[in-house]
C-alpha cells in the first residue's frame, strides 16, 4: 500500500503495518529507494549522534531493548583470518553472539570460541543456508527474543545492529532487514550492484516484496518471526528463500538502512554471476518436489 | 511385434515408477506419466507417429519415439538430482542435531 510522509506531497511506499509510522518514514520508506524522495532519512552514519568513535553504542542511546535478549548468528566457514575481530565487536554490546562452524579447515571454531561466542560445528561444509538455520535454531533454544544474522566477513558493522532491533521494536515489525542502498556502501563494483539489482527485480516477481536489497546478511527478527523459518536451501539460495518464507509468514517486514564496507577479503568471499545461475537452478529445482 | 512388446514393457515400467513418484514430486511423475503415455500410443500406432512427425517437421516416426525417449530420461535424471537434494537434506537434518548436541560454550571468565 502507499502511505504518506508528514510532507503530503511525498508519497512514501510503507508496509501496511506502518502505515501510521510516519515520522520515521526513512525506515520503512525502502521498498523503492531510486523514486524515494523522503526528506526524513537520517543521517547515514550515526543519526542520533548516538555512537561512539569505536562505532558502538554508547549510554547515552536509551536502548528499547536488552542486549542480552539478542543472539547474533553469524556462519562462518574458513574464516580464521577474521573472526577473532568480528565476534569480539559483536561482544563487546553485550550480544550473545554463536558462530557456527561450517566444517571449516582451518581455526575459525577455536578462535570464535577463545574470544567468547559460543560455538556450533557442522561436523562437514553444508552451506551458508544451512549454517545459518543451524544458529537460528540454537538461539531460539537458547530463548532469544531476537535473532540478527551477520556475514562473517566483515563487511557489516555492529553499531547497525541496535539500529535494526529499534526498528523492530518502535514498527512491531517481526523482520527488519538491512539495505545497503538505503544506507550506503563503500567499495561496491559495478557488477555487484548490476547483480544485486537483477536479485531486486527477480524477488519482486517471485515474491511480491518491493525491497531495495534483497541479499543483504544482515538481518533482525523477533523469536516469532524466527520460529517461522525453515531454511531448506543449504547454499547461496537461502537468501531468497528466506524472503520467500519471509511473504509467505505474512508478518510485518521492514528495510532498515545499513552501511557494508567491501574489502578486498569480503569481495572474494562474495557471490559471482556462476553463482546466481546456481541460485536460479537450486530454487526452480525445489519448487519440483515437496 | 517383439519390440512393440519390449517397449511395451519398459514404458509400463516407467508409468508404474511415475505413478509411485506422485507423492514426492508431483509436477516430475505427471510430466513422466504424459512422456510414457505418448510412447506407449506412438509404439502401437507407428503411422500415427509418422504422421506427426511430418507434421512437426522430424521427419520419421521412429526418429518421434526416440525423441520422446530422450524426454523420459532426462525427466528421470531430474528425477533422480531431485532425490539427491532430498537425501543432502536429510543429512542436513543429522548433521544440525549433532551439531547443536555438542555446542561448545566459551568459559565465562574469557
Amino acid at each position: 500500500m502507499t502511505g504518506y510522509s508528514p510532507r503530503a506531497d511525498i508519497p512514501v511506499r510503507v508496509s501496511a503495518f506502518a502505515a501510521d509510522a510516519t515520522s520515521s518514514c526513512a525506515i520503512v520508506c525502502g521498498t523503492n529507494f531510486v523514486r524515494c524522495r523522503c526528506r526524513y532519512r537520517p543521517r547515514r552514519r550515526d543519526p542520533r549522534g548516538l555512537l561512539s568513535k569505536a562505532g558502538t553504542v554508547t549510554a547515552k542511546h536509551r536502548r528499547k531493548f536488552d542486549t542480552q535478549s539478542i543472539w547474533i548468528v553469524v556462519a562462518a566457514f574458513n574464516e580464521a583470518a577474521v573472526i577473532g575481530p568480528i565476534v569480539s565487536d559483536l561482544l563487546r554490546p553485550g550480544y550473545h553472539v554463536v558462530v557456527v562452524d561450517d566444517g571449516s579447515d582451518d581455526a575459525t571454531g577455536q578462535i570464535a570460541l577463545s574470544v567468547g561466542a559460543t560455538v556450533v560445528t557442522h561436523p562437514v561444509n553444508l552451506g551458508q543456508g544451512a549454517a545459518l538455520q543451524t544458529g537460528i535454531r540454537f538461539a531460539l533454544q537458547q530463548d532469544a527474543s531476537y535473532v540478527v544474522t551477520f556475514d562473517a566477513d566483515g563487511q557489516h558493522r555492529p553499531s547497525d545492529i541496535a539500529r535494526l532491533v529499534d526498528a523492530l521494536v518502535d514498527h512491531h515489525a517481526a523482520y527488519a532487514l538491512g539495505s545497503r542502498f538505503l544506507g550506503s556502501s563503500r567499495g561496491m563494483p559495478l557488477r555487484r550492484r548490476l547483480m544485486l539489482q537483477a536479485a531486486v527485480w527477480l524477488t519482486r516477481v517471485m515474491t511480491g516484496l518491493r525491497l531495495s536489497d534483497t541479499h543483504n546478511g544482515l538481518r533482525a527478527m523477533t523469536r516469532e518471526g524466527a520460529s517461522r523459518i525453515s531454511l531448506r536451501q543449504n547454499r547461496m539460495a537461502h537468501a531468497s528463500e528466506l524472503l520467500e518464507q519471509i511473504a509467505a509468514s505474512g508478518l510485518p517486514h521492514i528495510e532498515v538502512p545499513v552501511t557494508i564496507d567491501y574489502t578486498r577479503y569480503s569481495l572474494a568471499k562474495g557471490q559471482r554471476l556462476r553463482d546466481s545461475l546456481t541460485i536460479l537452478f537450486d530454487l526452480s529445482a525445489q519448487k519440483l518436489h515437496r | 511385434m517383439i519390440a512393440q512388446i519390449g517397449l511395451s514393457i519398459l514404458l509400463g515400467g516407467v508409468l508404474v515408477y511415475a505413478w509411485t513418484e506422485y507423492r514426492r514430486a508431483p509436477i516430475i511423475s505427471v510430466l513422466s506419466i504424459l512422456a510414457a503415455t505418448a510412447g506407449l500410443y506412438f509404439v502401437w500406432l507407428p503411422n500415427h507417429a509418422t504422421r506427426l512427425a511430418t507434421l512437426v517437421g522430424i521427419g520419421r516416426g521412429v526418429d518421434l519415439i526416440i525423441y520422446v525417449w530422450v524426454v523420459i530420461s532426462l525427466i528421470l535424471l531430474l528425477n533422480l538430482h531431485l532425490k539427491l537434494r532430498l537425501q543432502a537434506e536429510r543429512i542436513t537434518i543429522l548433521m544440525r542435531e549433532i551439531a547443536l548436541a555438542d555446542a561448545r560454550k566459551a568459559e565465562p571468565n574469557k
